[in-house]
């Protein structure tokens, strides 16, 4: 029986940029909107869109994406055929391989999308955050008598050179593709999001694996190499909420922007595009009769005696009295003692801020830093983290870092 | 069986004393009332078997249960869909005689094919109507310890008010009178008061003795397990106490059924009855909960997926309440999706689900009178 589509989504990234919190994780597992993680949003994406059977290629740090995925239940991706499968490099009786490139990671698992043999292939990326319907895309991709197309944003014209850029003609057909150009040609970013016809990504994939100096990548060798060959291409027009969450300021922006749903950000309430995550499964939150909240997002299982402004607080985490947190991303399990000050920050999971530490700063004079404490991390009494700093080991009480 | 499992079977009666709370029980049954915050009652019996390693579990529904299967589903929330046992719903049995059953004994009789085939060698019998963390391994090993044929686990207590006076119909409550441990009396609707020992109407039993014994009472028409399967037969069966001395929230009434709520927003409470060991419950998928603009919150339990905009205090919201701008809430149980509109005011309520306080409305009840507002209704 053969499937429609299916999805393969690239999930090896390291992250580097968000170093402090992918020391023991893959970006697509960093923790995101108060009970989420990154890789939630496209494998909801897909179970909305109708997308039963999911390849998650993973390489980096598996092992708490791994454990997160499971059989796939929470996402409804527990299946008899189909369903979601974790899909690390392997060895073969011809030696093995790490995922050499995006290509590369596509093309060892060839034999997998096989088993489905699906007329069309989308390929995910697992580091965005989005709410996409993927079937409208397959819908244009099928209207268009596409063999390739790629989902793409509209960024503002001084910001383009930073993105992948796709050149179309009026009828969408892409006619040039620009990587990083300084003189862009066109505003229409790639968001990383292509779907392919089977037939096509497999012979692609076969003759890129081939050419030893392909760096077997989509956006380097197979994306240009179909335009060389005069492919029909098409660049699909997408305009909800879409955002990368490589670095710091972008992840603590995004997360931000989730508490303002209704101008800015993606909205996490949709009852008709809902976001599934695997549950912590604590009991309510509570709110003390010294505690103020303002403006926040509170999820189960947390315990709140101090002042929260404008802060996004993942299960479990603790905020003793005369504690501050504010524009602040506090992930699951972390305490904030008592008279502690946090402010525009991430705090990773299961962290400890001492008494009376100050962790990071309201932005001034230009100064727009976001502090960063990684997981498992305890900030001793009375120090002080700057708002520039990343700190991925414990720091000793009163000691200060910049 | 490596020793983390238990050998025992557990049955759940989830109908037990309804009638003591008619409001909440007329679209469901005791066992799926929602209770702090985000579970129901039968959560916490449920959970506190997989917890002692008890995983094959009956629950005998009697009437009133779309909501109860429902929320149970396949059990695996509890980690109970399982090849071996695992969650199984029993629902009335429609045979040409058989009505639906009012007591144990007929609910018992109606599974004895069930028992005959399991291998356990003891049977958990349990109620929904106390939401308790109950460690079940070490009443068993007092169970096996005293050489008993039954033990039942009581609490002392003062026996609720109501449930001495309301007409409780078809359900009984029990108190023991003891000897050391050895149960010497049980007195059924007993008319005393002050502290007594105050029957969960949790027992350990031997599975073949319960066999034998709901066969015998079911050929002689009994309906009663106490009454007429323990009460006469306390000088020839073993019949011993376990005290559990653990935080237990018993629903007797509507008040109490406020009360216990209101107690878990304290934190020690709170604590005594999550602490140790997890409790499950059916997912919803909710987001977190938003507080907006002037919202303002002192001394709430909130459970995911509300949003909150007005000022609420000393209540407990269960998933998915919205609390619209400057409405007031205070001493407040709001079961899911309760909707509280702007400007409205709520004091000493309890809303089910789905329930709406239209915009601007006021709604009072007094400490010792929440008011209650049904199912879906709009106020």
């Amino acid at each position: 029986m053969a499937k429609e589509m299916i999805a393969m989504l690239l999930a090896g990234g390291q992250g580097s940029r968000l170093y402090a919190l992918t020391q023991k994780l893959a970006k697509p597992a960093v923790p995101f909107g108060g009970k989420y993680r990154i890789i939630d949003f496209p494998l909801s994406n897909c179970v909305n869109s109708g997308i039963d059977t999911v390849g998650i290629l993973t390489q980096y740090q598996p092992m708490v994406l791994n454990e997160y995925i499971g059989n796939g239940q929470p996402w409804d991706l527990d299946r008899l055929y189909g369903g979601v499968h974790v899909l690390p490099p392997y060895q073969q009786a011809s030696g093995s391989d790490w995922y050499k490139g995006t290509a590369n990671a596509i093309y060892q698992n060839i034999p997998f999308i096989e088993r489905y043999n699906p007329q069309y292939v989308i390929i995910l990326s697992g580091d965005q955050i989005c709410k996409q319907d993927y079937s409208d895309f397959l819908r244009f991709h099928k209207e268009k008598g596409a063999e390739f197309s790629v989902a793409v944003m509209e960024v503002p014209w001084d910001e383009a050179s930073r993105f992948g850029l796709m050149v179309t003609d009026e009828t969408d057909r892409i006619t040039e593709f620009q990587e990083k150009p300084k003189n862009p040609k066109s505003n229409l970013a790639s968001m990383g999001i292509y779907i392919f016809n089977w037939d096509i990504l497999k012979k692609y994939l076969i003759e890129d694996e081939a050419d030893p100096n392909s760096e077997n990548d989509f956006g380097n060798n197979i994306i240009p190499n179909l335009l060389k060959d005069g492919r029909k291409m098409y660049a699909y027009h997408f305009s909800g909420y879409w955002k990368d969450v490589g670095t710091i300021s972008s992840l603590w922006e995004a997360n931000m922007e989730v508490l303002d749903p209704e101008h800015s950000g993606i909205n996490l309430f949709d009852e008709n595009w809902k976001i599934y995550s695997r549950n912590s499964g604590m009991t309510g939150h509570k709110i003390c009769a010294s505690a103020t909240v303002e403006n926040s997002m509170i999820t189960d299982g947390c315990q709140i005696m101090g002042d929260v402004k404008h802060s996004i607080l993942f299960a479990g985490v603790t905020v003793e009295k005369g504690a501050k947190v504010e524009d602040a991303v506090v992930m699951g399990g972390s305490v904030i003692k008592a008279g502690a000050v946090v402010e525009h920050c991430i705090i990773a999971e299961n962290v400890v801020i001492g008494e009376n530490a100050v962790v990071g700063a309201m932005p001034a004079d230009g100064q727009k830093g976001v502090a960063t404490v990684g997981s498992g991390v305890t900030i001793g009494a009375g120090a002080k983290i700057g708002p520039d700093a990343m700190i991925s080991k414990n720091v000793e009480g009163g000691e200060e870092r910049w | 069986m490596v020793n983390s499992n238990a050998d025992a079977l557990g049955i759940i009666f989830p109908n037990t004393y309804d009638s003591l709370v008619p409001q909440l029980t007329n679209e469901r049954l005791m066992a799926s009332i929602p209770f702090a915050g985000r579970y129901r009652m039968i959560d916490f019996i449920l959970s506190s078997m997989v917890n002692c390693g008890i995983d094959n579990i009956a629950v005998i529904v009697r009437e009133n249960y779309h909501s109860l299967m429902d929320h149970l589903g396949a059990g695996r929330e509890w980690d109970l869909t399982r090849k071996n046992g695992g969650l199984t719903i029993f629902p009335p049995y429609s045979q040409k005689n058989l009505k639906v059953y009012t007591g144990r004994v007929e609910a018992l009789g109606s599974i004895i094919p069930f028992l005959k085939s399991q291998k356990e060698k003891y049977v958990i019998l349990s109620d929904a109507n106390i939401a308790v963390n109950f460690d079940f391994k070490a009443m068993i090993d007092a169970h096996v310890a005293s050489g008993a044929d039954v033990t039942i686990a009581y609490t002392k207590e003062e026996i609720p008010e109501s449930a001495r006076k309301s007409d409780l119909g078809g359900d009984l409550y029990f108190t023991l009178k003891l000897d050391g441990n050895r149960v010497n009396e049980l007195y059924i609707n007993s008319r005393e008061s002050g502290i007594q020992n105050f029957s969960m109407n949790i027992y350990v039993i031997d599975r073949e003795l319960l066999i034998r014994q709901t066969e015998y009472a079911f050929v002689h028409g009994y309906t009663f397990f106490e009454r007429d399967m323990l009460a006469p037969y306390l000088d020839k069966l073993n019949v011993q106490g376990f005290c559990y001395e653990g935080y237990a929230a018993r629903i007797s009434n509507i008040n109490s059924y406020f009360d216990e709520n209101m107690k878990l927003i304290d934190d020690d409470n709170r604590e005594a009855l999550f602490g140790s060991n997890p409790i499950y419950t059916k997912i919803r998928d909710d987001n977190p909960t938003r507080y907006i603009g002037d919202a303002k919150a002192k001394d709430v339990l909130v459970a995911d997926g509300c949003v909150i905009e007005g000022e609420v205090e000393r209540s407990v919201l269960f998933r998915g309440v919205r609390i619209g701008k400057g409405a007031k809430v205070r001493d407040c149980v709001l079961m899911q999706d309760t909707v509280i509109e702007d400007g409205a005011c709520v004091e000493y309520a309890i809303t089910d689900k789905d329930v709406t306080v239209s915009a601007g409305k006021e709604l009072k009840g007094a400490d010792s009178f929440p008011v209650y507002v049904a199912k879906g209704k709009t106020v």
